[in-house]
């Protein structure tokens, strides 16, 4: 049997890879390149559709197993019997919560190190965030590695119209499901592309209510940007919960990042330090996110946020 | 029902954690120990489970009995009726800990267990894997990233978050549950249950009483070989004009010398 090396677990929804899969496709073949060119696998479960885009990104083979519709128990027991197959010495996939789910369980299984939430790759081994972000830890795994890879962290591989790639058809046992999937209701219509989006105008508590929240969402709008927000404005329900920014939510780097009365709690700042210019607006002038500020304005956010509108407004016109 | 809940002691997560130069580990002297925060919604969840339907809640962890009375304290005052610690320094890797817990809670006299409740990730290492892997090296069903829990059919029935909005999903019994944030905070203790507390006993076992294997136990194929600060941004010009219009002209204008608008 061929050893195929890097096994990357291609997470989709109806029919198409998800982000989170592609960029661990990403972190995979970085992966391959530091190992010398160990060739990477893509493992499609019920997704043979998206084996034509699977290989437009480059993966170098696909083994596409058909297990009966997403149930956790099921998927893990494919991904560790392809990893056994195939002698895989690392098994890569997005850091969804589906993802961390099904990593955990298969590192039980294989008795595997598991390393959840990889942000960077060094030649010592998997670099992830600790202590909400306060400090970076390296991992190396002894044996064979599980590793999930933080969304906004790889990036996507290169696109290339017309690559393609060979699909395997794997047979794979199927065991009886004790914890079922009765029910699978979707909440969130709305899709929120926070890792590619340019601008994000984000709120926090400081923005004290919904009413004073829809500024926030009228700026981003002006600006062509999305909306993003810290763990207290998710809380309170003023924004769903997919346009959260930090450790619990995106790791995002737009160009511009505008924070409306967000303190900078470790956990924000740690998924938004990488943008390119930084704008806070916050009344108290020793709060931490003008730590990691190029322009800090010490106010408050219901007087500053609606003269802010109204200047682009006017710059636009 | 019979419940366990697993908790972790994490340093306060709202306190930025420092690199220790001398050590070249985190420096944690100065920041107070707490109960991990999704922990303590596992417990609070668990609780409310007992009170609807009956049975105890046991909350269990892992370390130093000294140093983790405190928070196995805390546990009991806000819903746990018995508490214990496997103190074992050996156990590092969620891989190593998840088996002696599962092991340990073989023991303890107010099992079989119906549920085991964890928390879904520490706020320290948030790793996400120890639940997981109890579940999976007891050999149980797992539900992750649990929002709400009811009985159905002498099993459970949990609504579990997901990235679009949630499942429901049904499991039998004995299984496990990760907990996320549910929709309500724990409860606080109050003065009564604290002087309770006080007087609960704390069991102890090692983990030659749980049955574990050693070499299981210490078992740590993923070990942290580096750890450092990220890099620090520099931080820019502070505006704080008379007139907050003053001020917004002021970093409207440097926003456009960046060509950002």
């Amino acid at each position: 049997m061929q050893n195929h090396g890097i096994l990357v677990y291609m997470e989709c929804a109806d029919g198409q890879p998800v982000k989170a899969g592609l960029e661990a496709l990403n972190a995979a073949q970085r992966l391959a390149a530091q190992q010398g060119g160990k060739p990477v696998a893509a493992v499609l479960l019920d997704s043979a559709d998206a084996a034509a885009e699977v290989g437009a990104y480059g993966a170098a083979e696909i083994l596409s197993a058909q297990v009966g519709g997403y149930q956790a128990e099921c998927y893990a027991a494919a991904l560790t019997e392809l990893c056994q197959r195939y002698e895989a010495d690392c098994l890569l996939m997005g850091s969804t919560r589906d993802g961390k789910e099904l990593a955990a369980r298969v590192a039980a299984r294989l008795g595997a190190g598991c390393v959840t939430d990889a942000n960077g790759l060094s030649e010592q081994g998997w670099v992830r965030s600790v202590y909400g972000g306060s400090l970076l830890e390296t991992v190396a795994v002894e044996g064979t590695a599980v590793v999930t890879v933080r969304s906004g962290s790889f990036g996507k591989p290169e696109r290339e119209e017309g690559r393609t790639a060979s699909v395997q058809e794997e047979t794979v046992a199927i065991p009886e499901v004790r914890a079922v999937i009765r029910d699978t209701v979707k909440e969130l219509a709305e899709m929120v592309n926070l890792e590619d989006a340019e601008v994000i105008v984000a709120g926090g508590r400081g923005m004290g209510s919904a009413e004073n929240f829809a500024m926030v969402k009228e700026l981003a709008d002006l600006l062509g940007g999305v909306v993003g927000a810290s763990r207290p404005a998710i809380e309170e329900g003023w924004v769903p919960r997919n346009h959260q920014v930090g450790q619990s939510g995106k790791i995002v780097a737009p160009k511009l990042y505008i924070a409306c009365g967000i303190s900078g709690a470790m956990q924000h700042v740690s998924g938004m330090s990488g943008s390119g210019y930084i704008v806070a607006i916050n009344k108290d002038e020793d709060a931490p996110i003008f730590d990691v500020a190029d322009v800090g304005i010490v106010g408050n956010v219901n007087e500053i946020l609606p003269l802010m509108i109204e200047e682009v407004k006017a710059r636009k016109s | 029902m019979e419940l366990l809940v697993c908790i972790k002691q994490v340093p306060d997560d709202s306190v930025t954690v420092t690199l220790d130069p001398a050590t070249g580990g985190p420096q944690l002297k100065d920041i107070t120990p707490v109960v991990n925060a999704f922990d303590t919604y596992a417990l609070e969840m668990a609780t409310r489970f007992k009170e609807a339907n009956g049975g105890s809640v046991t909350v269990v962890t892992i370390g130093d009995e000294a140093a983790l009375t405190p928070s196995l304290r805390s546990c009991l005052s806000v819903g746990a009726e018995h508490a214990y610690v496997v103190t074992e320094p050996a156990a590092v890797s969620a891989l190593g800990k998840s088996y002696l817990l599962g092991k340990a809670a073989g023991k303890l006299a107010e099992g079989p267990f119906d549920v085991i409740f964890c928390g879904c990730e520490s706020t320290d290492t948030a790793d996400g894997q120890a639940g997981v892997q109890l579940a999976e090296q007891l050999g149980l069903p797992v539900i992750t990233n649990v929002l709400e829990l009811e009985p159905k059919d002498g099993g459970i029935s949990a609504k579990q978050e997901t990235e679009e909005g949630y499942r429901v999903v049904e499991a039998p019994c004995p299984c496990v549950v990760t907990v996320t944030k549910p929709a309500y905070e724990p409860r606080y203790p109050s003065i009564k249950s604290k002087m309770a507390a006080r007087k609960m006993p704390i069991g102890t076992l090692s983990a030659a009483d749980a049955g574990a294997e050693e070499a299981r136990v210490a078992a740590a194929p993923a070990k942290r070989v580096v750890l450092a600060a990220p890099p620090q941004r520099q931080s820019g010009v502070k505006i704080q004009e008379k007139e907050a219009a003053e001020s917004v002209r002021r970093a409207m204008e440097m926003l456009a010398g960046q060509k950002l608008i």
